[in-house]
């Protein structure tokens, strides 16, 4: 101990014995502990004390809904003694010593002890009073009738169950119940979901659930709150691009960058003039491309070996504006600009049939989604429809057509989407005979429908890529700026986990990515040396974007090695792979 | 329709056909010493055959609307015996009846016992299973006038099975199971519907 100086006035120093001292140099308390711990002394919550309700920064969270979630989160997951020793603690039963009772009761089968209790639980209005009795009193019944005592089981039912007066054809049902023996059931009636009585822990929960929460705290409380706070997490995440990454409770959820694919990993060379257009097939295994150069090239994507040339399809005699996959990725179909339609064989590499008509070209080429028929924008302002074996269906006319005529139709062959005006869409439902319309301001270039039918992604003449929401009447819901067009047709695609992102290409030569819900632009990707005409993003591989280019190139993009290996250092041991799902 | 409806005036009707739908109402509906005075009265040929068929068919009716529906049932298989048979539903009804009159007399027990041994097999068939759900539910109330389907007690229910029965045992004797007179009535009524809609135009 510091010396004690003798000339201070006694009055300012208390002076101690040496018992006390003692205690003090060991850290214990001065004050005499009333019984047991020293913990006790806050175990009694003290309301004057305003403070000690509420838990957190925020101050929004009581203390005592907290520790009774808490004290359930523990005997949900089995420490019953840590509950009963935190109820103890704090001081905050996890339900009240009637509740207690009740609940016993009904596990033990006490039905009308039970029925009795839940009257002297407070803060209940009659109603569920009723209902709470109608249950306990209907498990009562069918236990009995499982124990084959029928008349028992009538008896409730008479004097105690109908007299409620509530629930009048559950009554009905469980008359029957009485008459049919427990092997078979009425056939055809309601009776055949209650075969059996549940089981009691069952019942509690049901019980719980018409309970108010203060009375008896839902059930995985504390649990469904994380959760909401994860998924809260995620949906905010702007970069959230990747299957394989858990999330944490230990730190907010927050992917990086690195999943986004930003690096070039491939430059594909073997076209001999510009690329103008691109696709990924509908399980990610090829990549098609159509050029100037009048030739096709269906690519291989292979996981462990990037992109490889599979087949060169020539026999176009016009520049290659667009390029349709069938839905089982088996065939591919190319459209010469306003020249013919060809269907090709993916493996083979042979072109199957050649659908032209005399006197007009044709612009633009798509798949019905059962892949019975196909259709093309044709340059004389109508859309054809032909069977595979080249045989005409149909002929729309009277549509507006561009140079470029985009199609689509929905995976449920419902709705068919096509330009009606420059500045307008048409989306059709052929059964109904219903059109719809998206009207815009500006020129439209192209557009591409979302997977799930729900949206459409609309590239317009001004630079702006609008995403609409087709689903009753179309609204139009964001907008992606920062890329630059100016005099072609620059193309736009949905991508990405749960395609939540929106790609473009761009004159400036860069790749644009957008973050869908925010509209923010998260990524310019440089790389090309002429103007990036069209996008695919891999619809099976998040990680996996192409590009299309004048300069004759395409791009394979994946994620940022460099970024990933950083990452790895401190990560939770989850590897990420390029080009791995 | 352009016939003026006034033309049934000039109508002529045959004295027979009009006491033979007469003796066909009586003799559908039992009522056998009416019958025998109507004969008397306009020297009609009596259908012989008719009077002890009348008489047990009277019986039978009688007993199907009071109640005791097994009784009914007995009888109804000395008559005709394979009758029931053909007819499950009408049987169903019966028993029912016979059921609905147990737990009328609140004999909670033994009606239970019987649904069980006789209705429950019913329910293996979907058409009878809300039938049969009803009646079920008059056990569910200790006072059954307060059950949903009270009325499954009451006369009126009990006239309709007891015509049905009726019906079929005429039927099942090669008579017809509707009298002349109710078809002349129903027609009637059509008819005059049919013409008050066209004058509505």
């Amino acid at each position: 101990m510091g010396g004690v100086e003798d000339e201070e006035p006694a009055t300012k120093r208390v002076k101690l014995s040496t018992e006390e001292l003692r205690g003090l140099s060991n850290g214990s308390s001065l004050i005499e502990p009333v019984s047991g711990s020293s913990s006790d002394l806050m175990a009694r919550p003290l309301s004057s004390e305003g403070d000690e309700e509420v838990v957190g920064s925020k101050g929004v969270i009581k203390r005592v809904e907290f520790v009774r979630i808490i004290a359930k989160a523990l005997y949900s997951l089995g420490y019953k003694k840590s509950g009963e020793r935190l109820e103890e603690e704090s001081g905050i039963p996890l339900h009240s010593s009637v509740v207690n009772l009740f609940m016993q009761q009904v596990l033990d089968g006490s039905w009308d002890e039970s029925v009795a209790t839940l009257k002297k639980i407070g803060l209940l209005d009659e109603s569920i009073v009723k209902s709470a009795s109608f249950l306990i009193l209907e498990q009562k019944f069918l236990e009995l009738l499982n124990a084959e005592k029928v008349m028992d089981a009538l008896n409730t039912l008479r004097t105690e169950i109908t007299p409620l007066c509530i629930n009048v054809t559950r009554v009905r049902e469980l008359s029957s119940r009485v008459v049919a023996p427990s092997q078979f059931v009425l056939v055809g009636s309601h009776s055949q979901d209650i075969v059996r009585a549940k089981s009691r822990s069952k019942l509690l929960e049901e019980l719980q659930k018409l309970l108010p929460p203060t009375v008896m705290i839902p059930e995985r409380r504390l649990e469904h709150l994380v959760e909401q706070a994860l998924l809260l997490q995620r949906d905010a995440c702007p970069f959230h691009n990747s299957l394989d990454k858990e999330m944490s409770l230990y730190t907010d959820h927050q992917c990086g960058r690195d999943q986004i694919p930003s690096q070039t990993l491939q430059i594909l060379r073997d076209h001999s003039d510009e690329v103008w257009f691109l696709q990924f097939s509908h399980n990610g295994k090829y990549l098609a491309s159509s050029s100037n150069d009048r030739s096709v090239i269906i690519w291989e994507v292979d996981v462990n070996r990037g992109v490889s040339l599979k087949h060169r399809l020539c026999g176009h005699q016009k520049s290659v504006c667009s390029v349709s996959w069938s839905p089982d990725c088996n065939e591919l179909l190319t459209c010469g600009v306003e020249e013919a339609v060809r269907r090709w064989d993916v493996s083979s590499g042979e072109c199957l049939h050649i659908y032209e008509k005399a006197g007009v070209g044709q612009v633009s080429c798509g798949w019905s989604p059962d892949g019975k028929w196909i259709f093309s924008g044709v340059n004389d302002k109508s859309i054809c429809v032909w069977h595979l074996d080249g045989r005409e269906l149909e002929c729309w006319k009277g549509q507006k057509t561009l140079r470029i005529s985009d199609l689509e139709i929905t995976s449920d062959g419902k709705q068919i989407i096509s330009m009606y005006k420059e500045d307008a869409i048409l989306l059709l439902d052929r059964e109904a005979k219903v059109e719809r319309h998206i009207e815009e301001d500006q020129t439209i270039t192209s557009f591409t429908l979302s997977r799930d039918n729900r949206f459409l992604l609309v590239s317009l003449l001004n630079q702006e890529i609008h995403l609409w929401n087709i689903e009753g009447d179309p609204k139009l819901v964001a907008k992606y700026i920062g890329h630059k067009r100016a005099r072609f047709v620059i193309r736009s695609c949905f991508g990405g986990l749960a395609q939540a992102f929106i790609a473009s290409g761009s004159e400036d030569s860069q790749v644009y990515i957008w973050h869908r819900g925010s509209g923010e632009l998260i990524e310019t990707l440089p790389g090309h040396s002429g103007a990036v005409n069209c996008v695919s993003w891999n619809p099976v591989n998040p990680h996996m974007l192409a590009s299309a280019s004048d300069d004759r190139t395409i791009r394979i993009w994946g994620l940022n090695e460099l970024n990933m290996k950083r990452k790895d250092a401190h990560s939770n041991g989850i590897h990420y792979c390029n080009g791995r799902t | 329709m352009d016939v003026d409806p006034c033309h049934y005036d000039l109508v002529g009707i045959n004295e027979n056909d009009i006491h033979n739908v007469v003796l066909s109402y009586l003799v559908h509906n039992c009522f056998n010493d009416t019958m025998e005075s109507f004969i008397a009265c306009t020297g009609m040929k009596q259908p012989d055959d008719h009077l002890e068929g009348m008489e047990k068919r009277k019986r039978i009716f009688n007993f199907a609307l009071d109640g005791n529906a097994l009784k009914a049932i007995e009888l109804t298989n000395q008559l005709a015996h394979d009758l029931l048979e053909k007819n499950e539903e009408l049987y169903f009804d019966l028993l029912s009846i016979h059921f609905g009159e147990l737990v009328r007399s609140r004999k909670c027990s033994e009606a239970l016992e019987f649904a069980q041994a006789k209705l429950a097999h019913f329910g293996k068939v979907p058409k009878y299973v809300e039938r049969l759900e009803d009646f079920m539910a008059l056990l569910a109330y200790e006072e059954p006038d307060k059950s949903p389907t009270f009325y499954l007690l009451g006369l009126e229910h009990r006239q309709k099975i007891a015509e049905s029965l009726n019906r079929a045992i005429l039927e099942h004797m090669n008579l017809p199971s509707y009298t002349a007179m109710e078809r002349l009535i129903q027609q009637t009524t059509v008819v005059r519907q049919c013409l008050s809609q066209e004058l509505g135009k």
